[in-house]
């Protein structure tokens, strides 16, 4: 532990700007899987256990996409793309046939999933951890803010996830079938009462879950390596996300996510050797006193 | 009623455990004890982890956790005190119902769905604590140097055919005491707080207590499950704590059924010889164990040794309904 | 384009070791009746994170046994390899290492697994009596501590106090020549991490006394993403940076520590970076990075070493790992006991191997040697040098001292009370 070095850290300006970009670097990437975590399990009541290898396909889709055309843009728009119709088709073959079932069935597709998912990459592109490299667009120095380091790469990284945040935010809140979702998530009869189709509301937003990851696993590819099984860290962390924010809450997903991404930034600074037992403290202490998470709703 | 069933379990057991006894003798070769050593340890885990599951409706992701505390807490004892095997046995039961106790009392409280995730969540941080522990565990090159087997009342688990006996009673009598607290009262009163926890509550029952004793209790069987896999590989790893443990686990108990108490350990040995054929032949058993899994959980929509009975079920049931047929 | 013919390579691979497994699974007893052929039972990881390097381990044995088969084989039996997949689990490791020895009839182990799994393997050789050469486990207390080392076990690999030893003292060359002396270090958090920087801290203190460690990062084993490890290493403003992380996460450390612009800010010691696997996956590979071999075709720079390295890559579309040669020198150790011995026997192999000295690509000069007090190897190709953005990626290696690393070592033992 060194907590010197962590007070010296808040005093300086720029180690406060370094780290905290840091923050939002991992906190807005976990944000986007978090994200179509909890939409899932808010609308499905499924929790995806697969959701990490969408995570996965999205960097390999945007690898793949990269490499053949150069365009980073067209990459990401496919990785996120490429995630959602696979996300669709897990759904409808599968996923879909377990609704109302055990939790325990569920999680076995899932697990399924996830073993088939990850050989199936490991078929195409092989074993070994593969790397995609920095686009020539973005091979620039980094800026100083305040005597801190902000890479350009990571402001873009960040610019992008914040706006997929807020567009998400607003089309839950303001178009109709943001309504039917959240109508959806309350009350299923009822939705498909008043004549909505459910199975194409169910869909939709696996798919979006989906896309979600798929964009968080093209926005990291060019910094992160690629490997079959890269989903699973990832997953866990948004559990943990999800469980601090609350299951089936977007917002509750935003700030966990954020909350871990700092937990991050800064523990590695002050308690270099615990900053994961920091993380699971948090999240005991938030299940203890709230245990449906910060922003959930009490139906658990 | 009690007793005549008590005396029918105890009388199987001595069956069962006259026949692994035999396999040796009747089967040449040194493959079939190893085999039944394996199934020992992760029947005793599988069918552990159906007390949460089939009888107490909770679906622990992070029960891998107790099997790896089992086998660090009866390794290190072995290999860092003087203690004799029955009673670094009992100490490492001693602490793994403590620590079962402190996590369960966190996470029975939950919903099925969290106490999931929080189990799973445990089961990292046990994970993680073992990996950056260097100090004690030995770090992700697990307990080495092997575990020493001082020989105790005559029983030298040095030999292998005596180990294999050793494992085999381990299971049998780890079985034998399952059932008997399946079948007991307490038995009863989890199944009622599975089926509807509000009505039990209403009936006087201490659920959140029910169900931390029944996660203690699984706990302990567990930790004896790698306990069993410790004396196997005289070694004790990380991954025997990893979460793919715990997967095993799901995976063995939706194989066998959790429905019947002996469905884990039949799904336990089709999971064995799947595994071990399954490497045999290719590199990509993730495909082939998830096409399984999938067959079972939408094919079959249940486990075999349940499926079996159901159909048998309804063979009787149409039966009776058109005895023409019959 | 080269992934699909690298894998279709791999398959191919596989199916004719299967098919030779299949074959001698349908009739063991009579292949054992004809008495002609010697089995070699191998534990390896062919699926999960370190895949790619199992599968190179197999590669290199591979392209051997046909080698000395064709050359007449182990004391004239033909060398059949029964090569099975541990998934990297230990406990899948320990059963796969019996049932290769019980019920699989072979009559030697070449334990292709990594840390862990080698530990587990190595109990099986203890319980089992059977001969076992470890290719893959760099950790030095599995020869060096007298409660590990067996009778029956021998290492032929690369070990982690030769590769401190070695580090240390050429980080001393560059930080006198250069004036570093503040210093950090960034290393995965599990035993092979720690064990690794703490080893190299020690030797590059004993061979520059005032250097100073400002800050210690460690993130989490396989942990995806770097940056807060890296932001924290930029505040403390070292002069060098020490790294022992390897593979996919050493790659997108260098990809993400490159966007802070940290390598123009301090020296980076990469022990882990100069090997083919990890040089050509790292898209902008920036130059001057210093790191130790792991496999280089051009150190040591002899045609034979050079010629090796081509027929692999001839043959398989991909360059060979540290483990490749690693299994490779192994399969050289059995040929060259073999031959003393005049025997396949495991008892009588052991007696012959403490102190073979056998002719490889991979030795400083040209040979490699069983050192007998421990059983494991010394003499091979250890080296420092920095990196270029292309072929051939380390052009000066500058060599390892074998007679200090010998003295440090036994002193290092004696520290650790294994003497």
């Amino acid at each position: 532990m060194d907590l010197a070095a962590l007070a010296a850290c808040i005093a300086n300006p720029g180690c406060v700007v370094t780290q905290a970009t840091s923050g939002f670097i991992v906190g807005m990437l976990l944000f986007l899987v978090a994200a179509g975590l909890t939409l899932i399990f808010g609308v499905l009541k499924v929790i995806n256990f697969a959701h990490g290898a969408f995570y996965m396909l999205g960097a390999y889709f945007a690898f793949a996409l990269y490499q053949s055309s150069g365009s980073f843009a067209l990459a990401l728009i496919g990785g996120a793309a490429g995630s959602g119709v696979a996300a669709l088709a897990c759904e409808r073959l599968l996923i879909s046939r377990v609704y109302g079932g055990s939790v325990l069935m569920q999680l076995l597709v899932c697990y399924a999933l996830v073993l088939i998912l990850d050989d199936v990459v490991r078929m195409v592109w092989g074993n070994d951890f593969l790397s995609m490299g920095m686009p020539a667009q973005f091979q620039v120095p980094p800026l100083f803010v305040a005597g801190g380091v902000v890479p350009p790469f990571y402001l873009f990284l960040i610019a992008v996830a914040l706006a997929i945040a807020v567009a998400l935010g607003l089309a839950l809140a303001r178009t109709r079938l943001g309504k039917v979702v959240r109508a959806a998530a309350h009350n299923p009869q009822m939705v498909s009462a008043l004549g909505i189709n459910t199975g194409l509301i169910y869909g939709l937003v696996f798919a979006l879950g989906g896309a979600l990851a798929g964009m968080a696993g093209a926005l990291a590819a060019p910094v992160r390596s690629l490997t079959p099984g890269m989903g699973f860290s990832i997953l866990i962390d948004s559990f943990i996300v999800t469980v601090i924010g609350g299951m089936g809450s977007v917002a509750g997903a935003l700030v966990g996510a954020l909350l871990i991404g700092f937990i991050r930034a800064f523990g590695s600074v002050g308690f270099p050797l615990f900053t994961d037992g920091i993380m699971y403290m948090v999240m005991v202490a938030v299940l203890v006193t709230r245990p449906t998470g910060l922003f959930g709703r009490n139906a658990g | 009623m009690v007793r005549r069933a008590a005396l029918a379990d105890v009388l199987g057991g001595a069956a069962a455990f006259a026949v692994l006894a035999a396999v040796p003798l009747l089967i040449g070769g040194k493959a079939a004890p190893d085999f039944v050593i394996r199934c020992a340890a992760y029947g005793l885990f599988a069918t552990s982890l159906n007390l949460l599951v089939g009888y107490g409706g909770m679906i622990s992701f992070g029960h891998g956790m107790f099997f790896g505390l089992g086998a660090y807490a009866f390794g290190l004892l072995m290999q860092r005190t003087a203690l004799s095997i029955p009673a670094a046995f009992a100490l490492t039961i001693l602490i793994a119902a403590a620590v079962a106790t402190v996590i369960g009392a966190i996470c029975v409280r939950l919903k099925e769905i969290y106490f999931a995730f929080v189990t799973l969540a445990f089961q990292m941080l046990i994970h993680s604590l073992i990996i950056s522990w260097v100090g004690l565990t030995g770090g992700d090159q697990g307990l080495r140097g092997g575990i020493p087997r001082p020989v105790f009342l005559g029983v030298d688990l040095a030999n292998r055919i005596q180990l294999y006996l050793a494992c085999g009673a381990a299971l049998v009598i780890g079985l034998v005491l399952m059932h008997r607290i399946v079948a007991s009262q307490f038995g009863y009163t989890l199944r009622m707080t599975r089926d509807n926890a509000e009505r039990a509550g209403y009936l006087g029952v201490d659920v959140v207590r029910v169900r931390l004793i029944a996660f203690v209790l699984a706990a302990v069987f567990a930790c004896v499950g790698g306990v069993v896999m410790s004396l196997f590989v005289s070694g004790a790893y990380p991954d025997f704590a990893d979460w793919t443990v715990s997967g095993d686990g799901m995976f063995i108990n939706m194989l066998g059924g959790i429905n019947v108490f002996l469905g884990p350990m039949l799904g336990t040995v089709i999971l064995l010889l799947l595994n071990d054929t399954v490497t045999r032949l290719t590199e990509h058993d993730g495909i082939v164990l998830g096409v399984v899994i999938l067959f079972f959980a939408i094919g079959l929509r249940k486990g075999l040794l349940d499926f079996v009975l159901d159909r048998i079920a309804e063979r009787r049931a149409t039966a009776v309904a058109s005895p023409e047929r019959g | 384009m080269a992934t699909t013919s690298r894998s279709a390579i791999g398959r191919r691979a596989a199916l004719a070791a299967l098919g030779a497994g299949a074959t001698a699974l349908a009739a063991p007893r009579i292949v054992r009746a004809q008495d002609k052929v010697v089995r070699i039972g191998m534990p390896t990881i062919l699926s999960g994170r370190v895949a790619q390097l199992g599968n190179s381990s197999r590669n290199a044995v591979l392209m051997e046994v046909e080698r000395i088969n064709a050359a007449g084989g182990l004391a004239g039996r033909r060398i059949e390899m029964v090569i099975r997949d541990s998934k990297g689990q230990p406990q899948e490791a320990a059963r796969i290492a019996r049932e290769l020895i019980n019920t699989e009839g072979c009559d030697l182990l070449l334990d292709g697994e990594a840390s862990s799994g080698g530990f587990a393997v190595n109990e099986v050789a203890r319980d089992l009596g059977v001969l076992c050469v470890h290719t893959n486990s760099e950790t030095s207390s599995l020869t060096a501590d007298p409660k590990l080392r067996l009778p029956n076990a021998f290492r032929v690999c690369r070990q982690g106090v030769h590769d401190s030893i070695v580090g240390g003292s050429y980080a001393a060359g560059v930080a006198k020549a250069k004036g570093l002396k503040r210093w950090a270090t960034c290393a995965p958090d599990y035993a092979y991490g720690r064990d690794t920087t703490a080893q190299y801290v020690e030797y590059l203190k004993h061979f520059m006394p005032d250097v100073e460690i400002i800050t210690q990062a460690w993130p989490k084993l396989f942990q995806p993403d770097y940056t807060e490890n890296i932001t924290k290493l930029l505040q403390a403003k070292p002069q060098a940076l020490y790294t022992c992380l390897w593979a996919g996460d050493l790659t997108a450390f260098v990809d993400q520590a490159s966007i802070y612009a940290l390598l123009s800010q301090m020296e980076l010691f990469a022990v882990n970076m100069a090997d083919y696997t990890t040089l050509t996956a790292v898209k902008h590979l920036p130059p001057g990075i210093h790191s130790g071999n792991r496999y280089i075709k051009t150190f040591p720079k002899t045609p034979q070493n050079a010629a090796w390295a081509d027929a692999y890559r001839a043959r398989y579309k991909e360059y060979p790992t540290t483990w490749s040669w690693q299994n490779s020198a192994a399969m050289h150790f059995f040929e060259a006991a073999a031959k003393r011995a005049n025997s396949v026997d495991g008892k009588k192999l052991a007696e012959v191997l403490p102190g073979l000295t056998v002719e490889v690509p991979f030795g400083t000069d040209g040979t490699i040697t069983m050192r007998g007090e421990d059983h494991t190897i010394i003499n091979y190709a250890i080296g420092w040098g920095t990196t270029i953005p292309t072929e051939p990626y380390v052009p000066d290696m500058h060599p390892g001292d074998w007679k200090q690393i010998v003295e440090l070592e036994a002193e290092w033992k004696k520290a650790n009370h294994y003497t």
